[in-house]
């Protein structure tokens, strides 16, 4: 009797043992990197992304699918969704205590990042296990290390790293506002020429976070600090001013707001604007190569600076195929992957890899991309850089956008 | 036996129900939130941004509404023995294949400050520049989104009262007209009674669609004043996750404001259904 | 009549065939800037793009798939609820009627979120099944308003006649009701079929990007500053109903008494 029941405990362990490998449970971060990169072959990724930007699109769909194909056997499938949805998602999975979930890999950073980990929607620390990421990004480095003032904890691998700038018809603006004040100044000399787009989206936020910087005694004062809104009260009082004051001479005088980027970019287009902007430093160079913006877009960059950031590749809690997703982003990461993200064909943005790491032919590679005539060069753009402030100032300047500046 | 089937026929409808209902109680149990009961419901009512937004899309929804009825009913009435067959009928209908928010683009496409019209109307030299060109999308009285939902919605009228109308017998009209009534007293004696009932659902229908249909808004709409649907998405997928209370809270508030607009008309219709019962006796 | 007619060609193209017309136009050249002299530019390029994304393939087979899962759906519960509904002069029958119609005076939005946590404990969610059973949310009330007032209009005797001479359930439905119903079954197919295109929101939710519809892959796009690109994505919207409808006409044919085209001697 007793060695049946041994039996069957030991055809129980093996079976349950059997299943773990196939679900969720088990810890992907310590097997070998063979081993993960042979049990993600033949598998699926779904990938979740934001899908705005139609040579983002097009750099996942005919670079890097093809190449998962390739390389490893994996089918990458991408689904478009805004990020807070995605987050919503997986927070109303974790609610019902969904285990098994459909999203095997998330783009995030800054405020999303916080509070998919804040809510545990994340699988947690993975980065240490990429090979790739290990090789050839300097794992040390402040930008990875923080991510809009939260711990990445190794949480997220980074992706990419990008810098806001503006975008001007150089046929209509001869010189562009050096600083928030000549902006200021130009915005009234051209009424209805001007607009941004509204706080709850990703790019009008970081217009107002230049705003907060800009009217603050340093921008260190901001990004270098935790929110206390006491002490910024004054300098949140003069950029609500600033806002208020150039609202009379907005598109539209201010009674509407661009709803997204690809709102604003449209009104750019169509010449209803004479500016845009936004995160990448080179996102004008696929849009002028579709006769989408006008061949004479430029880009400038305003005192005290343009804030620049670093976004992340994640894997979520109920991540069904975690192998999959970290062989995945361990081949997004890769220098050819990082390349063809550069070369202006589809993206276009800027790599976070080190340089110094990459082996001598791949480093020329880098440097021989021409990064098209609207990118400012890159001694200019690390100049004016500044690094992103906490996500909390991110929430303040969405809530409180509304009550002082459209409200009024 | 009759009775019994007609019981069994009724019962795929009311399984179908239960999904509905069973999401609508999560949505108010999801709203009431685990501290005190109601709480949400008063932080609604002291929210500034939520009591403009109701006001808004009432006004909104409701000039849609009747504007899209209004003009369906004329369309009809005028053209009733042209719509019966089928190929004006489907000319009539084609907005109707469009999904809504790509009936909204059209529109920004067709009306909007760089749309086609203003585009026409400086090139032929009858606006200066396009700055002249009223706003029509995207502005603050909301007329993107009536021209949008009366633009769908008016083919949606004629749908519902297209049967009516056939069903109507010519005969009551010949008698109308030997009584010496005129046009006037055609509508109100002939096709009201039977069209009362369908006006009064199209009114619902239509009026629950576009009060809390997100899409239309969402393409079309502006910053402020905003439709509810808009905020209560807002408030739902934005990032500050504390608001999702409050967004089940504003759409468990819109529901019972529609519910009741639902009882009221049904019981209007109930009565004049029996007046017209105990009359016709 | 005929200044009639004349006016109501002039309305019903003005604000019903223009539009569309219009769209046609646009997707076929480049967006159109009239005041820099960009009028009309030929190009096919738009098309090329959107037929050639793997993605509005996969897009549209979904929905087509969930379309006609939600038609039938539908006209099962219409016909049968209308059917009840018509033949049984109870009390209290406006009621039972405002009940069935509550569903789309309802928010569809947090129904679909309420629904969501029960999806997914049972199974349901990111399944074909549970959009499939979420579209019916939106259109099941209008299956069963078109049935009923379909059956109205047939009038009880029609059915009693029928019944009189001995037909069963089944044949009186197909041989009697059927045919008569012709129009509303046309209407209810033509609904139907939009607004389960229409539904972007509880697609994305109960979906929950797992089932590709076209809302889904159109909604992303829509502030595409590519106005050509879009244009021609939105014809493509209403090519997909109408070829499913074309479909079910077809089959509508099969039915009895209908004039087909070579039957078509009395």
């Amino acid at each position: 009797m007793k060695r049946k029941i041994s039996y069957l405990l030991l055809v129980f362990l093996l079976l349950s043992a059997c299943s773990q490998a196939s679900t969720s449970e088990r810890d992907w971060t310590k097997p070998s990197w063979d081993e993960i990169t042979s049990e993600a072959e033949g598998t699926e990724v779904r990938l979740y992304m934001w899908g705005g930007d139609e040579g983002i699109n097009q750099y996942i769909d005919e670079w890097v699918t093809p190449r998962m194909k390739e390389n490893h056997g994996l089918t990458l499938e991408r689904v478009p969704m805004d990020t807070p949805e995605i987050l919503q998602k997986l927070q109303t999975e974790k609610q019902a205590g969904k285990q098994e979930g459909t999203i095997d890999l998330i783009w995030i950073n800054g405020e999303n990042f916080k509070n998919a980990k804040e809510n545990g929607l994340l699988m947690g620390s993975f980065t240490h296990t990429l090979p790739n990421f290990t090789d050839y990004y300097d794992t040390n480095s402040p930008a990875f290390q923080t991510d809009f003032g939260t711990a990445v904890d190794g949480m997220e691998a980074p992706w990419g790293k990008v810098q806001f700038v503006f975008h001007y018809d150089s046929d209509k603006i001869e010189d562009p506002p050096a600083s928030f004040e000549e902006l200021h100044a130009w915005i009234h000399n051209n009424p209805g020429k001007f607009t941004y787009p509204r706080a709850e989206d990703f790019t009008g936020n970081a217009f107002l976070r230049h705003i907060l910087y800009a009217q603050a005694g340093e921008p260190e004062d901001i990004y270098g600090q935790p929110l206390e809104e006491e002490r910024i009260a004054e300098t949140a009082q003069h950029t609500w001013t600033y806002l208020n004051d150039i609202t009379g001479d907005l598109w539209r005088s201010g009674e509407h707001y661009p709803n997204s980027l690809t709102e604003l970019d449209r009104l750019y287009s169509q010449g209803e604007v004479w500016m845009t902007m936004g995160y990448n430093e080179s996102r004008a160079e696929s849009l002028i190569e579709e006769g989408v913006f006008p061949e004479s877009t430029r880009s400038f960059v305003m005192e005290p600076g343009s804030i620049g950031n670093t976004h992340f590749l994640s894997i979520p809690f109920n991540s069904q195929n975690r192998p999959g997703a970290l062989t995945a982003i361990n081949e997004m990461l890769s220098p050819e992957a990082q390349l063809a993200k550069f070369k202006p064909k589809y993206w276009g943005e800027n790599t976070p890899i080190s340089f110094e790491k990459l082996s001598e032919e791949m480093r020329k590679q880098f440097k021989t991309v021409e990064r098209g005539k609207s990118v400012l060069p890159p001694e200019k753009l690390e100049k004016s850089f500044l690094p992103e402030s906490e996500a909390a100032y991110v929430e303040l300047m969405r809530e409180q956008w509304f009550n002082e500046v459209v409200q009024k | 036996m009759k009775l019994f089937r007609n019981k069994i026929l009724l019962l795929p409808a009311f399984v179908f129900l239960a999904l509905p209902f069973y999401g609508f109680m999560t949505a108010i149990v999801q709203s009431l939130g685990n501290e005190e009961p109601l709480s949400h419901y008063w932080d609604l009512l002291d929210s500034d941004r939520f009591l403009a937004s109701i006001a808004f899309s009432i006004r909104t929804a409701g000039i849609a509404t009747i504007l899209s009825i209004a003009i369906g009913l004329l369309l009809i009435r005028s053209f009733y023995k042209i719509l019966v067959q089928l190929s004006p009928r489907l000319r009539v209908w084609i907005p109707m294949l469009f999904p809504h928010f790509v009936w909204g683009y059209m529109v920004i496409l067709l009306l909007g400050e760089s749309g086609i019209f203003s585009q026409i109307a400086v090139v032929s030299g009858w606006m200066e520049s396009q700055a002249d060109f009223p706003i029509w999308t995207r502005d603050r009285y909301g007329i993107g989104i009536i021209i949008t939902y009366v633009w769908k919605e008016v083919p949606l009228v004629i749908l519902l009262l297209l049967p009516v109308y056939s069903s109507i017998r010519p005969e009551y009209y010949a008698l109308v007209d030997t009584l010496g009534g005129n046009g006037w007293n055609r509508f109100t004696t002939v096709e009201l009674p039977h069209l009362l009932p369908v006006l009064v659902e199209s009114f619902l229908i239509i009026f629950s669609f576009s009060l809390t249909a997100y899409e239309v808004p969402a393409l079309i709409g502006t910053t402020f004043p905003e439709m509810i649907s808009v905020l209560g998405y807002e408030w739902f997928y934005g990032s500050s996750w504390d608001d999702r209370p409050l967004a089940f809270a504003s759409m468990v508030s819109i529901s019972i404001f529609l519910l009741i607009l639902t009882i009221i008309g049904y019981t209007f219709l109930n009565r004049t259904r029996l007046k017209a019962m105990r009359g016709g006796k | 009549m005929r200044s009639r007619k004349i006016s109501f060609s002039i309305i019903a193209c003005v604000f019903f065939v223009f539009p569309m017309i219009l769209l046609l136009l646009q997707s076929v050249s480049s967006p159109w800037r009239f005041q820099s002299e960009d009028g009309f530019t030929w190009q096919w390029t738009s098309y090329q793009k959107l037929l050639q994304d793997p993605m509005l393939w996969e897009a549209t087979l979904t929905s087509i798939v969930i379309g006609y899962a939600v038609l039938v759906i539908n006209f099962i519960i219409g016909l049968f609820t209308g059917k009840a509904l018509v033949s049984s002069p109870y009390k209290g029958k406006a009621w039972v009627e405002a009940i069935l119609l509550s569903p789309i005076l309802l928010p569809v939005l947090a129904i679909a979120m309420g629904l969501h946590l029960l999806m997914i404990r049972i199974g349901l969610a990111d399944t074909l099944i549970g959009v499939i059973l979420l579209h019916l949310v939106p259109t099941v009330p209008y299956s069963i308003k078109i049935f009923y007032n379909g059956y109205n209009q047939t009038g009880p005797a029609m059915m009693e006649q029928s019944n009189i001479l001995g037909a069963g359930f089944w044949t009186q439905i197909f041989t009697v009701e059927l045919p008569l119903l012709r129009p509303a079954i046309r209407s209810l197919t033509f609904l139907t079929i939009v607004i389960s295109l229409s539904q972007y929101a509880i697609t994305a939710i109960i979906g929950g990007g797992r089932i590709l519809t076209l809302p889904l892959v159109f909604f992303p796009y829509m502030e595409n500053a590519n106005t050509s690109l879009m244009a021609a994505f939105s014809i493509w919207f209403a090519v997909i109903p109408v070829t499913m409808y074309i479909v079910i006409e077809l089959l509508i044919l099969l039915l009895p008494y209908s004039r087909l085209p070579w039957r078509n001697h009395r």
